[in-house]
């Protein structure tokens, strides 16, 4: 690595440049500049990855990375570690200008890449002042290498060559004292060139310049812009005040033609005008001549700055560069005017990716304006949400609300609908729904703007609205509106081009989906995965709702390894604090994951955390009483009735009613071995008085039914049940319920040919013993010992989690007698583990004959 | 280049505007001292210096238009209140 740390106008820049153009580079060079006072570090990393991806593949048509409303910056950077390493052979990676980084999140970030930056690259960084990047290591190891003013500093000799180059003919004593007077300072020579090529007397130029005690810099520039045609430096002046400029740009501030061709010759020759792009439409000014050009602008034309800025600012507007035009309107000192556009591009800005370039302009407002300006309380409103200030968020929210009427008419619609809009998301993220119908009413109805401008405000703001009330709905109460509204989301959203947002609503659409056929909530979650992925959003958190649901629709139909494999992804995704919301559906998922598998102390774990996160949000959720009663029937699983008893009494009662309580207190009854109780818990959820989430819940039902029937000795009963179960899984295919409530005796219980559900029931019991059911037939399995009686007892608690002092309490008998009569059986079954021993037992038929008391 | 940063009796730095004297080599024309409206300027030799009430985020915003200007800043400097009488006389 690299850095190049020198004062301004020291030719850090232009060293960089030479380097890279000079024939034979053995590697391909990603440049990238730090613009101006840049506080966005999502747009620094932005710039950073495209100029990576265009130097590694320069033919690669690709689209650019898309910026996205929720930055996450440790995902970006190893995205750029990976595709930094992908390179084959060797690349450099120059960040030019970095003391301009004025984010200390990038600072953070750019610090990690290097530390971790593959072997394969070189990075260069140049700087004004030296950075606090901690790289100590590096250092210490000899891998860093530092060019300093000192080494930048042209010596007389070279002070020669330059002005050889340049076609200057000084004498040997004009080039000492030119040498002397500047330093060898770069930006001073080439100033100083500028000024003496062609000049009728270079000697008396360079004995002035010598004898004035005036800064170098002061002194050359001064004398530069005398020497150019007035309308090069009315153009130079009036410019200067751009961050950026091209021909059209420089007419309009002009009040002039023909800016484009200056621009080029001055670029030619070589008067620190330097263009950004490869066909040159674009040009900057190297930062020290702007910034003096500047001042000595508003010496001589005072008056003109504000109404140039309020040209350029026009400009930018009209070009969709709206941060652009906010900033110049600012600078022009038109706040009211400045912070209407910010009210009104705040969402499509954030949208864009660029939210930390609208905080930089919020803080651009003087202060006590804008106190009470609901407008940009509302951006401020936003903003805070974004990050996860609450509180703070909620209180500015308030201020808008209560000055909502000082808006203009014109404007008080959108601002009410902003309003609306930003309290659901902020009811949604702290789960407090009860105000949902409201909003609902005020976002649902059409748009109907004015002017093509109003319109395409108004559908942004929309299309955000209509996300949040769906995503709102979902959560809320499952309600069927929330599908048509975030189908609705999303097509505005594809009209009118903002994939963010139709990711996100697809997302959600897919959870939203639960009174759905499984089958279409999976399709449409990998559509919106799908799209996610296409613009590089695969690990964003928007995309998480339709993560974990896919997880889950997969866990339901027995795919475990799949689900396993998306709950990963989703936990990927939810590295960024998002809320206690989507963190209880990945909790639930895992657990059905688990219980699915048979490991009940870490589905309790899982049901148990999702359970807390459900009691932090403010409101009841959907899901509650699915998460209630999976955690107490896992209790009783994990061998603790006792415990999920005690949850039981504590509920309060509209959970107690809901189905899947119902179904919990069956399989707690169950645990204890009082059948009848288990059939009597159930008898509301069969019966269909019970309210449900789900016709899962009632499959679960109907198998609990089975095993008390089955436990009270009833098999007819029992196969009736199991049948019962079949019919309403077979449509979506369903294998979890028969996983999570230990089903697999009964199925085999059931005489196959009598059972409509064949290949269901087949494909169950292949989950349940995760291999095929017709190798396990044709493969000889040797005749076990036959088993005794205590040992068959010893055999059934087998299949629980319960340790060997458990199962001796549970049959009264001594640890050492259990300990003994496991070793025997592990021995006839030729097993040398609880698992295996499990698995045999099975096969031979063990464990379904008679019942366990 | 010196820089003697400001410390009371009781070794706090003190946010509150305090007197500065910053001294830059060259002599600076209208144009560059108009980045400096905060400050008066004299000429003193071959230098410019320039005084003034400044608090410390003034301080370093000074520090960093003389950076942006590549300008070669000598010394900073704070007074104690009778050095104050005592610069404006020299």
């Amino acid at each position: 690595m690299t850095i190049i740390s020198a004062p301004a106008g020291s030719g850090k820049t232009s060293l960089l440049r030479a380097w890279a153009d000079r024939p034979g580079q053995p590697h391909p060079i990603a440049v990238v500049p730090v613009q101006r006072d840049q506080h966005d570090a999502q747009q620094f990393w932005l710039v950073l990855l495209n100029a990576v991806r265009q130097a590694s593949a320069p033919a690669s048509r690709a689209e650019p990375p898309a910026a996205t409303p929720g930055f996450n910056g440790r995902a970006m950077v190893d995205r750029v570690l990976s595709e930094l390493a992908d390179v084959r052979d060797g690349i450099t990676l120059v960040v030019d200008d970095l003391h301009e980084l004025a984010s200390p999140e990038a600072l953070a970030q750019l610090t990690r890449l290097l530390v971790n930056l593959p072997p394969n690259v070189h990075a260069v960084l140049a700087t004004r002042r030296d950075l606090q990047l901690r790289l100590p290591q590096l250092r210490l190891a000899g891998e860093l290498g530092e060019i300093r003013a000192a080494d930048l500093r042209f010596s007389e000799r070279e002070t020669r060559e330059l002005l050889h180059a340049s076609g200057i003919a000084l004498s040997e004593a004009g080039v000492t004292l030119l040498h002397l007077r500047t330093e060898g300072w770069a930006a001073g020579l080439r100033l100083a060139a500028l000024s003496l090529a062609g000049h009728p007397d270079p000697e008396r130029f360079v004995a002035e310049f010598s004898g004035s005690d005036r800064t170098v810099a002061e002194y050359l520039i001064a004398e530069m812009l005398e020497r150019q045609p007035p309308g090069v430096q009315d153009l130079l002046l009036r410019t200067s005040l751009l961050d950026r400029v091209n021909g059209e740009l420089a007419d309009l501030l002009t009040g002039r033609p023909g800016s484009e061709r200056i621009l080029l010759a001055l670029e030619d020759a070589n008067a620190f005008v330097v263009s950004l792009d490869p066909g040159r439409a674009w040009f900057r000014y190297h930062h020290l001549f702007a910034d003096l050009l500047r001042l000595e602008l508003r010496q001589t034309l005072p008056e003109e700055v504000p109404a140039l800025h309020r040209r350029a600012a026009g400009w930018f507007t009209q070009h969709g560069q709206v941060a652009d035009a906010i900033r110049h309107t600012q600078a022009a000192g038109d706040w009211p005017d400045a912070a209407r556009l910010l009210a009104d591009h705040s969402f499509s800005l954030t949208l864009d990716g660029q939210a930390q370039t609208v905080e930089a302009l919020l803080r651009a407002f003087p202060r006590g304006a804008p106190a009470d300006n609901p407008e940009l309380a509302l951006v401020r409103a936003g903003r805070n949400l974004a990050r996860g200030r609450l509180e703070e968020a909620a209180a500015h929210l308030a201020v808008a609300e209560t000055h909502a009427e000082m808006t203009p008419p014109d404007r008080q619609r959108r601002c009410r609908v902003g309003i609306a809009s930003l309290k659901l998301a902020l009811a949604t993220r702290r789960g407090n729904l009860a105000g949902v119908i409201e909003q609902a009413e005020l976002l649902a109805s059409p748009v109907t703007g004015q002017s093509g401008q109003d319109i395409a405000l108004d559908s942004d703001l929309r299309a955000l609205a209509l996300m949040h009330l769906g995503i709102a709905e979902a959560w809320a109460l499952g309600l069927p509106d929330a599908e048509r509204h975030l189908q609705e989301g999303a097509a505005l959203a594809r009209e009118i081009g903002r994939p963010y947002v139709e990711v996100a609503c697809l997302a959600q659409l897919g959870f939203a989906s639960k009174i759905r056929p499984f089958a279409i909530a999976r399709r449409r979650c990998q559509e919106a995965i799908a799209l996610a992925d296409r613009y590089g959003w695969g690990t964003e958190w928007m995309i998480a709702p339709a993560l974990v649901t896919l997880a889950a629709n997969m866990t339901w139909t027995g795919e475990f390894g799949e689900g396993e494999r998306w709950l990963q992804r989703t936990e990927r995704a939810l590295q960024t604090d998002t809320g206690p919301g989507i963190t209880l559906l990945l909790h639930m998922a895992s657990g059905m994951l688990q219980a699915g598998r048979g490991r009940h102390r870490e589905a309790l774990e899982a049901f148990s955390a999702a359970e807390h996160l459900g009691s932090q949000l403010e409101g009841s959720h959907a899901l509650a009483s699915q998460v209630t009663g999976w955690m107490l029937a896992t209790q009783a699983r994990a061998g603790r009735p006792g415990e999920a008893r005690a949850s039981l009494a504590a509920l309060d009662d509209e959970r107690v009613g809901s189905g899947e309580v119902g179904n919990a207190r069956a399989v707690i009854s169950l645990t204890e071995g009082d059948p009848a109780a288990a059939l009597a818990a159930v008898q509301d959820v069969l019966d269909g008085t019970a309210p449900v989430i789900g016709s899962v819940t009632v499959v679960e039902a109907h198998l609990l039914a089975g095993l008390a029937h089955r436990d009270l000795g009833d098999q007819r009963a029992a196969n009736q049940a199991a049948e019962r179960a079949f019919a309403l899984a077979e449509a979506d295919r369903l294998v979890l319920p028969f996983a999570m409530t230990g089903s697999a005796e009964l199925l085999e219980a059931l005489p196959r040919h009598e059972t409509a559900h064949a290949a269901l029931v087949a494909d169950i019991l292949d989950v349940l013993y995760g291999s095929s059911l017709t190798a396990k037939d044709q493969s000889a399995s040797p005749q076990a010992d036959e088993l005794s009686p205590s040992e068959l007892r010893v055999l059934r608690y087998l299949p629980t989690n319960l340790s060997r002092p458990e199962i001796a309490s549970e049959l009264s008998v001594s640890v050492n007698t259990v300990a003994t009569q496991l070793h025997s059986i592990y021995v006839k079954l030729q097993v040398r583990d609880r698992s295996s021993a499990v698995h045999r037992a099975r096969e031979l038929r063990l464990l379904s004959a008679g019942r366990m008391r | 280049m010196r820089v003697h940063l400001p410390v009371l009796d009781h070794g706090v730095m003190d946010p509150a505007p305090a007197p500065y004297v910053i001294r830059i080599h060259g002599h600076l024309g209208a144009t560059v001292l108009s980045a400096f409206p905060a400050l008066a300027s004299r000429r003193h030799g071959a230098h410019t210096v320039l005084t003034g009430w400044l608090d410390r985020s003034a301080l370093y915003g000074v520090l960093a238009e003389i950076e942006a200007l590549g300008l070669d800043l000598l010394e900073v400097r704070q007074l104690t209140p009778d050095a104050v009488t005592t610069e404006k006389e020299a």
